[in-house]
C-alpha cells in the first residue's frame, strides 16, 4: 500500500471513528447509556446484524432481555426467560453478567431435561436461568476462575491454550462482551445445568433446595 | 516542494526523525485549530466550535450503519465517548497528515483544510446556524495549516539525501522553538477562550423567586420510609437527565429572552426580569421520559417555580388554529406541545428554580418548559428561549421527525422498587413498596399479586396533587421459595394500567411489571 492510499485509508477510518463515536441518539434515552470501554470478541460475533436493535450498538441501549429479545441466535433463551417471567428481573437487575446460550444449545441439550424445565417455570426454569447470571459485571481480563451465580451454585471459566473459553469444561464463549444497558453478555454454545444441590445456602432456591437453609 | 519533484528523486527514505516531527507537528497543529477554533467561537458568542458542531451533527444524524462500528470500537456511546472519539481521530490524523507532509506538504494543506471544511459544513447544518459560524472552523484550520508548515522540517535533506553536518542539530532546533511556539500559542487561545466563555455554573446569577403562590408543605406521609423504596423528591444531583446536548449550553442570565411568537396577536420578547415580574407559582411535579421501559428509572419528581404557560400564552393572544406550541433551546433542539393541553387550567409553567435551586445547567438553566401530564419529549424543553404557535400540520419537531408520535400524554405505569430482582428475602412479612404514576390523572389505587395469584389492595401514600407519582406498600407474607410479584395501577380515570406489552418507541412503555427474588427459611 502507497503512503498516499494509507493516508486516505487512514483519513476514511478516522471519519468512521468520528461518526461511530456519535452514535448516541435514536431515542430521547439512547444517549444515557454508559459502559465499559471494550469490543466484544468471538467468531460468532460476526453473526450479530450489523444495524438495527440486534446489533451490538442497538444492544448497548437497552437493558438485557430486551437486548436478547432483538437478536434472533437468542429466541430461544427469551422464550424460556419469558416462560419463567423473568424479562423484568433481569432488566431491571442492575449490574450483572448473563451467560446466554444460543439457540443451537438448547437444541443439543437432552430434550427431556428442556421439558421438564419448561413444565416447571417458576422451579426448575427459573433455577436453570439464574445459574446463568453472575453478580457484577465481568470484564474479559476477570473471566477465569469460579463465579458464585444468582442461582448460588458456582460456575468455572478456563481459557484454553488457543486462547478461547470454556464454562464448566463443556461450554465454549462464541462471542463475549456484549455490552447491554444493565449487563454484560457472554454468548455460549451450551445451556449450564447447576449441581442439583444448592451451593450456598440462601441462594435462588432450586426446587430441592426449597426447604434447605 | 512539489510532490512529483519529492516522488521522482527520494531513493532516499524519510528519516525516522523527520517522520517523528511531521508527527509532532500535525499533532501541534491540529491542538492549534481546535484551540484557535474554540478562540474564535468564544470571541463571536456562538457555539460553533469546530469539536461541538461536528460533535452535534452526529448526535443528529446517527447513521445506522455506523452504529455496531461504534461499540466495536468504543464499547459504550455516551457524549463523553464521542468527544474523545472526535477529539482522538483528529490527532491520530493529524499525526499521521504530518508524516505524510514531510513529503508532500500539498497533502498537509489539504488535509487541514479539509477537515476545516468538514468543521465549516457541520456548523452551518447545525439548527441555529448562522453564516458566521462557519469562522471558527476556517480560521482554526487557517491556523493549523500555518502551524504545520512553519514546524514541519524542511524537506530538502529528504529529498536529495545530502545532510551537510549541524544540519539535523540546526533542524532540530529549528523544530523545537517553532513547536514550542505554537504549543504557548494553543495555550494563550485556549486559556483567553476560557476568559470569554461565561462560566458553567452560572446559577448564582439568578436568585430562587419567591413564589407568589407557594406550593406549601407537603402533605404528611408522601414518604411511607421503606427501605429500598424511591424517596418521594429526586434530589437534583440523582434526577434524571435524558437530551440531545453534548455540550451543556451556557446561558448569561443578563443577555436571555424569551420569544413567544408565530400565530400570536402580539409577539412577547420578555427579559428575565420581565418574566419574573409576573406572578409565580411553586408547584411539585413528577417528569418522565418517554424512553423509560417497564421498570425503568427515566424518571423523577421536584418541585418547581415558575411563570404559569396560560398566563404568557394569553397575554400573547393565541390565534385560532394554532393547535401546537413549538418551543426551542438555545441550542436549536425543537419540542412541540399542544395548545389545547397548554391552556386547559394544568399548572404549565416555565420553570427556573429546581427543589429550591436555580435550575442546573444539566436541567435546562436558566428556563425550561413543563406541562404536567406529558411525556418530556413534548413538553420539558431544557434551556427555554422561544415559542413559536404554529400547527402540527405545518412542523414536526425533533423526536417527531424521528418517528415519535407527535402528542404523547403520560402511561400509567407502576413499579416495584423492594424487594429488589434476584436477591434475597427472609420469610416472614416483607414490605413490599414501590411508586405508581400517572401524572394529571393521578393514582387512585395499586394491585400487587404473587405467583399469578389474586391481586391485593396496596396501601397509598399521601400526594399533594394528581400532577406527582405516589408510593405505595403492601405487607406480604412471604414463604421460602422462588416468587415473582407483579404490580399494577389505577388512574384517576379509573382505568387500569394495560397488561399489553409495548416498547417505548413510539408513545411510551406499557405493561405490567413483575420482579422475581427468593424467599430464605427463617
Amino acid at each position: 500500500m502507497s503512503r498516499r492510499h494509507m493516508f486516505l485509508g487512514v483519513i476514511a477510518a478516522g471519519s468512521l471513528l468520528m461518526g461511530a463515536a456519535g452514535a448516541a441518539a435514536q431515542s430521547p434515552a439512547a444517549s444515557m447509556v454508559a459502559g465499559p470501554m471494550a469490543s466484544p470478541f468471538g467468531a460468532a460475533c460476526s453473526a450479530v446484524p450489523a444495524d438495527g436493535a440486534g446489533s451490538f450498538a442497538g444492544m448497548a441501549a437497552v437493558p438485557v432481555a430486551t437486548a436478547a429479545s432483538a437478536n434472533p441466535l437468542l429466541s430461544t433463551l427469551v422464550t424460556a426467560v419469558t416462560a419463567a417471567g423473568l424479562g423484568d428481573t433481569l432488566n431491571t437487575t442492575q449490574d450483572i453478567t448473563v451467560f446466554a446460550p444460543t439457540n443451537d444449545a438448547f437444541t443439543a441439550l437432552d430434550p427431556a431435561t428442556l421439558a421438564a424445565a419448561l413444565a416447571d417455570p417458576k422451579g426448575l426454569l427459573t433455577t436453570v436461568l439464574t445459574y446463568h447470571v453472575v453478580a457484577g459485571r465481568i470484564a474479559p481480563e476477570a473471566l477465569v476462575g469460579p463465579h458464585t451465580t444468582l442461582q448460588g451454585g458456582d460456575l468455572t471459566v478456563a481459557q484454553e491454550a488457543d486462547g478461547s473459553y470454556t464454562i464448566n469444561g463443556t461450554s465454549h464463549i462464541i462471542c463475549g462482551n456484549v455490552q447491554t444497558a444493565n449487563a454484560t453478555v457472554y454468548i455460549i454454545d451450551g445451556v449450564l445445568l447447576p449441581p442439583m444441590a444448592p451451593a450456598s445456602p440462601g441462594a435462588m432456591a432450586s426446587p430441592a433446595a426449597s426447604t434447605a437453609p | 516542494m512539489q510532490p512529483a519533484q519529492a516522488l521522482t528523486t527520494s531513493p532516499v527514505a524519510t528519516p525516522r526523525s523527520h517522520l517523528l516531527m511531521g508527527a509532532v507537528a500535525g499533532v501541534i497543529a491540529a491542538v492549534v485549530a481546535l484551540a484557535v477554533g474554540e478562540l474564535v467561537a468564544a470571541i463571536i458568542g456562538r457555539a460553533a466550535s469546530p469539536i461541538v458542531v461536528v460533535g452535534g451533527t452526529f448526535i443528529d444524524a446517527t447513521p445506522e450503519w455506523l452504529k455496531s462500528f461504534a461499540i466495536d470500537t468504543f464499547g459504550e456511546h455516551d457524549k463523553d465517548a464521542l468527544l474523545l472519539g472526535i477529539g482522538g481521530t483528529l490527532l491520530v490524523a493529524a499525526a499521521i497528515l504530518g508524516m505524510v507532509a514531510t513529503r508532500w506538504r500539498v497533502v498537509g494543506v489539504v488535509g487541514v483544510a479539509g477537515l476545516g471544511a468538514v468543521g465549516a459544513v457541520a456548523a452551518l447544518t447545525r439548527p441555529i446556524a448562522m453564516p458566521i459560524d462557519v469562522l471558527p472552523s476556517v480560521l482554526g484550520a487557517a491556523a493549523g495549516i500555518a502551524a504545520l508548515m512553519l514546524i514541519l522540517p524542511r524537506p530538502a535533506a529528504t529529498v536529495t539525501g545530502v545532510r551537510p553536518a549541524g544540519d539535523g542539530s540546526a533542524t532540530r532546533r529549528r523544530f523545537l522553538v517553532t513547536s514550542a511556539s505554537f504549543v504557548a500559542v494553543a495555550a494563550l487561545a485556549t486559556g483567553l477562550s476560557r476568559v470569554l466563555t461565561p462560566a458553567p455554573s452560572a446559577g448564582s446569577l439568578l436568585a430562587v423567586p419567591v413564589p407568589d403562590e407557594p406550593a406549601g408543605p407537603l402533605p404528611a406521609g408522601v414518604d411511607l420510609g421503606i427501605p429500598g423504596q424511591t424517596p418521594f423528591v429526586t434530589p437534583n444531583a440523582s434526577f434524571y437527565r435524558v437530551d440531545t446536548a453534548l455540550v451543556i449550553p451556557t446561558v448569561d442570565v443578563a443577555t436571555w429572552n424569551l420569544r413567544i411568537h408565530g400565530m400570536v396577536d402580539q409577539e412577547l420578547n420578555l427579559t428575565m426580569g420581565q418574566l419574573l415580574s409576573r406572578p409565580t407559582i411553586e408547584r411539585v411535579i413528577t417528569l418522565c421520559c418517554v424512553s423509560n421501559p417497564v421498570g425503568g428509572k427515566y424518571i423523577g419528581n421536584a418541585t418547581w417555580v415558575g411563570v404559569p404557560l396560560r398566563d404568557l400564552l394569553e397575554e400573547a393572544g393565541v390565534q385560532a388554529g394554532a393547535d401546537q406550541i413549538v418551543s426551542r433551546s438555545v441550542d436549536g433542539m425543537t419540542i412541540g406541545t399542544p395548545t389545547s393541553v397548554a391552556m386547559d387550567g394544568r399548572d404549565a409553567m416555565i420553570a427556573v428554580a429546581m427543589n429550591g435551586e436555580p435550575l442546573p445547567p444539566v436541567h435546562g438553566y436558566p428556563a425550561r418548559l413543563l406541562v404536567p401530564g406529558l411525556f418530556g419529549y413534548v413538553s420539558a424543553t431544557k434551556w427555554l428561549t422561544e415559542m413559536e404557535l404554529t400547527t402540527f400540520d405545518a412542523y414536526d419537531a425533533y423526536w417527531v421527525q424521528r418517528g415519535w408520535v407527535q402528542e404523547a400524554p403520560i402511561v400509567t405505569m407502576s413499579r416495584i422498587d423492594t424487594p429488589k430482582p434476584l436477591s434475597q428475602v427472609a420469610a416472614g412479612r416483607v414490605m413490599v413498596a414501590g411508586v405508581a404514576w400517572a401524572q394529571h390523572r393521578g393514582i387512585t389505587a395499586v394491585e400487587v399479586r404473587a405467583d399469578g395469584g389474586a391481586w391485593q389492595q396496596a396501601q397509598l401514600a399521601s400526594v399533594p396533587s394528581e400532577d406527582t407519582w405516589r408510593q405505595w406498600s403492601l405487607a406480604w407474607d412471604a414463604t421460602p421459595g422462588n416468587h415473582r410479584l407483579e404490580v399494577r395501577a389505577t388512574d384517576g380515570t379509573g382505568a387500569i394500567q394495560t397488561e399489553a406489552r409495548a416498547e417505548p418507541f413510539p408513545s411510551g412503555a406499557t405493561g405490567w411489571y413483575s420482579t422475581v427474588f427468593t424467599v430464605v427459611g427463617a
